[in-house]
């Protein structure tokens, strides 16, 4: 049961970060598809809970061709699964986002409140690393902006200092030639990942590869780059075999914890295979 | 919709079989239905109960007093001062299976069990009165696989059960041995089979109000008449002075006929405080403290002929049966019986044992005990043709079940159309043709039973009664013990009710649910009500037709060589259908001659003659598509079809979404629905971590239904939507033992069971090239 709580409603950007700044024992909470499990099973019970919903500023997804994507923080995930613009400029976005547990979720949760939520297996993190993104943040005191790999610093927690909000996701524009691609393994297609992994490459003029990057979801604290499997990568002529290997690397430059749904083992399996594949898919997609 | 072809349509009816919408749906729709978790009575208190934390302990001490302090907590109840110790058990006519408290008085035997239960004016301020609830327990130790309770330095559950074996049942006819000399070929297999929960919409619900000697119960479960007849026991109480509102009932599936915490902790505390008293399970409370499915390991021996004849088989099965018996001491029998479905064993012999563990207890849940036998029955016998190198649906075909046909000593067949099964499914893989390489077909037959006969209950009362009034108007009024519980017996029970009187669906109210409103009828279990109960409507109906075409005779002054009926609200003689009256005259007339009575009429039925199981037996097969992903092992159902003979469907629509319903829960026990404890703890009691598959993942569900006529069941008909949990588990194993070769012995099948499997097998197969070098 759900503790009692006292709820702050901020009408503007402003307000809220005043409001923030002023209370203690405060969650900030928008879509609160994840803030109310926790609230639920009591493993939180926060005094004052902050509604930023209502800040329509925070609302937008803006697309520039020299500038990129720029996604408010309170945006819904059905509103960035449906959005043409990102279909057309990173269709990896919306087909992360097409399988983002069910549409009641998707309709009620926010980017922002997925990305400061900061549980390693949430999906939107490791693909908008892939896609090398930024996250502003900001507060009373002024704003931020800080890659989004440097963001999660722990299992549920962020670089976010007390008093900020997390305010845009920016994604730059897509160098020619790349392809990106996500997958997240288990059992029901729109179900929480067990293990994921993105994967995003671009090619050269000739053919050879120009940048990689490979994230994983739920394979440690935070998601996770697998540098040593992207420097292989980068300067080469990619192939299948280098794939597999890549993905032998992932398998091993993880932590993956234990629990019910599958053992380290079977996660570290996993990871390889999805790497693998996810690159053999961005390949694809980049060659073409 | 999903694909419904009727294979030999042999009827013709009026509204039987037509497109009959569920008459309560624009209630539920509406949310205009009150279930139990809607009610609420002025002056209500809410209550919340405390659980064991341990597995198995001794209650040294129980102190309240700082929740009594606390501002808004009204009352506290324990076992020891508040009940009256009764043990109690739904297996009312054996006292040795009646092992349970509610709230027990000295010793708690799983994590989870009720320990007291308080009362406040809010649900919060109740939740929190729990942590001022101090209880001394004595940590005794615990045991939770029955394969450790039954060896001989095991903790001991229950005084008085050696080796925590709560029961034992065997099945045999024939000369087994015998029958295994005949046999070329004998396989045998170990298996394990998981638990399952199930999962209602509504978590289990009470409200009680005890005032003036007399308990009135609203309660969320599938046979007020049980729950009237087992609150009487424990309060000692009077039936007749308990009464028990069911109107709505968001789920049962075979776990909401027993006493829970809900209706039990509500009402003693009302008795205590002299309020009303809700108590609702949080999601996880439902899964640690309600029931489950009876996980069960099997070992199974089975000889054949070389042609594929099965001669003989022999079963063995250990159910972890958790704290109490419940309706486990069903379960256990039922597993048995239906491991010999649906075939012919010239010799066949089950021992079954149940064994007592510090787990959640468990017990009936929709297919009974067969889901469990068809998992490994169904996968042993596909692969023994493959053994063999025969085709696994002829061999089926030649071993099964026909019309007539008498399982020895145990049940006469009197309706079968697993024959025309095999037909159909056969058809349906040979239409797909080639499939995709990471692609394969399962198949799985069963049969299941339509209603129990076996008397554990020790009911007085028939086992289905109805009532049926018609008013002046034309409107009929039929009150029937029966329990709506989402699948639809309100409607089947008006369908039949309309089809027998002649008149219209929308002429009959039913009423349901409601224990001094209704008659007796032992409720939703088994698949018993639309065979049962179904025979009581369709007699109480007869008998007011009866009556009404009396009066028809002497108002038509016809000629009583001549046969009358009702059909579509016409009262017509059946040779000269143009020749007769209104039924809405007729009925003012009738009433009008019966010096203002209204007609009224009554039917019941208890089976007689038809052994000591099930009146009838429905019969299927079913087809399932598996795609698995050879790296990850991940398994997709793709497309399924079933073959289905439920005799005389008298719902199509009902019937079309009962097999949905029944195979998504089938799909959850092949491949999703893990329930994992660790020293007795549910590690999965949210919906987050165990699995269900959602409706945008169901494979197509398409039904062939075979007519057949069950001379036992109202118009032909027999059980539909309970037989369809059975199949599918053993169907999927049989895709992937198809697409690689590998034997799933355990079920749920999680995508590491197979990568196992494959791993084990390359292993074997390098052993076994190594070795011929």
């Amino acid at each position: 049961m759900i503790n009692d709580f006292n709820y702050l409603r901020p009408g503007t950007l402003k307000e809220a970060f005043a409001m923030y700044a002023e209370h203690d024992d405060c969650k900030v909470i928008c879509g609160g598809q994840s803030l109310l499990i926790v609230m639920r099973q009591g493993m939180i019970s926060p005094e004052y809970l902050l509604d930023i919903k209502s800040i329509k500023e925070l609302d937008y997804i803006k697309f520039d061709k020299k500038e990129g994507l720029r996604i408010g923080a309170t945006t819904i995930h059905r509103a960035i699964e449906k959005s043409d613009v990102i279909k057309k400029n990173y269709p990896v976005l919306t087909a992360m986002e097409n399988k983002l547990a069910s549409v009641q979720v998707r309709n009620w949760g926010t980017i922002g409140g997925n990305l400061a939520h900061a549980d390693p297996a949430g999906d939107p993190a490791p693909v908008l690393i892939t896609l090398k993104a930024n996250i502003k943040v900001g507060g009373a005191a002024g704003e931020r902006t800080m890659p989004l790999e440097d963001f999660s610093v722990d299992y549920f927690e962020t670089a976010l200092n007390k008093g900020e909000l997390v305010l845009e996701v920016q994604v730059p524009v897509s160098e020619p030639k790349t392809g990106a691609a996500y997958q997240k393994f288990n059992l029901l297609e729109s179900d929480m990942g067990i293990v994921a992994a993105a994967a995003s490459v671009t090619l050269n003029g000739n053919g050879k590869c120009k940048d990689a990057r490979i994230v994983l979801g739920n394979a440690g604290s935070t998601p996770r780059r697998v540098k040593r499997a992207e420097e292989l990568l980068i300067g080469k002529t990619l192939k299948e075999s280098l794939f597999a290997e890549a993905g032998k690397i992932a398998s091993e430059d993880c932590e993956p914890v234990a629990d019910i749904h599958a053992s380290e083992e079977h996660r570290r399996h996993i990871l390889g295979v999805l790497t693998k594949r996810m690159l053999q898919k961005a390949f694809e997609q980049a060659k073409a | 919709m999903n694909k419904y072809t009727v294979i030999n349509p042999h009827s013709e009816f009026k509204v039987i079989n037509t497109h009959v919408h569920n008459v309560d749906g624009v209630a539920k729709v509406t949310g205009r239905a009150t279930y139990t978790f809607d009610v609420k009575l002025p002056n209500m208190l809410y209550g919340k109960i405390l659980r064991s934390p341990h597995p198995h302990a001794k209650i040294l001490k129980i102190d309240y007093s700082r929740a009594l302090e606390l501002p808004g907590v009204v009352g506290v109840v324990t076992g020891k001062e508040d009940t009256l110790g009764i043990k109690q058990g739904i297996w009312r006519r054996y006292k040795d299976l009646c092992d349970e408290q509610i709230l027990p008085v000295d010793k708690v035997r799983y994590i989870g069990e009720p320990v007291a239960a308080v009362a406040a004016i809010t649900e919060e301020i109740a939740e929190k009165a729990l942590d001022y609830i101090d209880v001394d327990y004595e940590v005794l130790p615990a045991v939770f696989e029955p394969m450790d309770a039954i060896k001989k330095d095991a903790p001991e559950i229950h005084e008085g059960f050696e080796r925590n074996i709560n029961i034992t049942r065997h099945i045999e006819w024939g000369d087994v041995e015998a029958a295994f000399e005949e046999a070329d070929y004998i396989r045998e297999d170990w298996f394990k089979c998981g638990g399952q929960a199930h999962m209602c919409m509504e978590t289990r619900v009470a409200v009680s109000s005890y005032t003036d000697g007399k308990l009135t119960i609203y309660h969320s479960n599938q046979s007020p008449y049980y729950l009237q007849a087992l609150m009487a026991g424990v309060l000692d109480m009077r039936e007749g002075d308990v009464r028990v509102i069911s109107t709505y009932t968001g789920g049962g599936f075979g776990g909401k006929f027993e006493l829970d915490g809900a209706i039990f902790c509500s009402a003693v505390l009302s008795r205590k405080l002299h309020k009303p008293v809700k108590i609702v399970y949080t999601r996880e409370e439902d899964f640690i403290a309600s029931k489950r499915r009876t996980p069960m390991l099997y070992y199974v021996r089975t000889g054949v002929k070389k042609d594929g004849t099965f001669c003989a088989r022999e079963a063995k099965v250990f159910t972890n049966g958790g704290a109490y018996t419940g309706m486990g001491a069903t379960a256990i029998y039922l597993t048995g019986f239906f491991h010999s479905f649906p075939y012919r064993w010239k010799g066949y012999r089950y021992d079954g044992y149940r064994v007592y563990t510090n787990t959640l207890p468990s017990t009936s849940m929709r297919g009974f005990g067969a889901p469990q036998a068809m998992f490994t029955s169904e996968q042993q016998i596909e692969w023994i043709a493959a053994d063999l190198g025969l085709d696994p649906i002829e061999m089926r075909r030649k071993n099964s079940h026909y019309e007539g046909y008498e399982v020895p000593g145990q049940a006469t067949i009197a309706s079968c159309g697993i024959d025309q099964c095999y037909d159909e499914i056969q058809k349906w893989i040979k239409d797909k043709g080639k499939l995709p390489a990471n692609r394969a077909i399962g198949i799985s037959a069963c049969g299941f039973m339509t209603g129990g006969i076996f008397n554990w209950f020790d009911t007085p009362y028939s086992f289905s009664s109805a009532v049926v009034t018609i008013n002046y108007d034309g409107t009929v009024e039929l009150r029937v013990g029966c329990q709506e519980l989402g699948q639809g017996s309100n409607t089947t029970m008006a369908i039949i009710a309309a089809e027998t009187l002649g008149v219209k669906i929308e002429d009959i109210k039913v009423y349901s649910g409601d224990t001094d409103q209704c008659p007796a009828d032992l409720g939703a279990w088994g698949s018993r009500q639309t065979l049962m109960t179904g025979n009581a409507v369709k007699m109480a109906c007869e008998d007011a037709k009866k009556q009404l075409l009396e009066f028809a005779y002497a108002e038509m002054g016809i000629n009583i060589v001549y046969d009358l009926d009702i059909k579509d609200r016409w009262a017509h003689i059946v040779a000269r259908p143009e020749r007769g009256m209104k039924y809405e005259d007729l009925v003012k007339k009738a009433l009008r001659a019966k010096d203002g009575q209204r007609i009224m009429g009554r039917g019941y039925y208890t089976p007689h003659r038809k052994g000591m199981i099930s009146p009838a037996y429905s019969y299927m097969l079913q087809g399932v598509e598996v795609e698995i992903d050879e790296e990850t092992g991940k398994i997709k159902l793709i497309d399924s079809l079933t073959a289905h003979d439920c005799g005389q469907p008298i719902n199509h629509l009902g019937l079309i979404g009962q097999l949905e319903g029944a195979f998504s829960m089938a799909a959850g026990y092949g491949y999703l629905e893990y329930m994992p404890f660790e020293d007795g703890k549910l590690m999965n009691p949210n919906l987050v971590d165990y699995k269900m598959i959602r409706a945008t993942e169901m494979p197509p569900t398409a039904v062939a239904e075979i007519d057949t006529y069950e001379p036992e069941g109202p118009y032909g008909a027999k059980e539909a939507g309970e037989g369809l949990t059975n199949p599918t588990a053993a169907a999927i194993g049989n895709a992937i033992f198809h697409r690689f070769g590998i034997q799933m012995k355990e079920n749920p099948i999680k995508p590491e069971m197979i990568l196992k499997a494959l791993k084990e097998k390359k292993e074997k197969e390098q052993e076994k090239k190594k070795g011929k070098k």
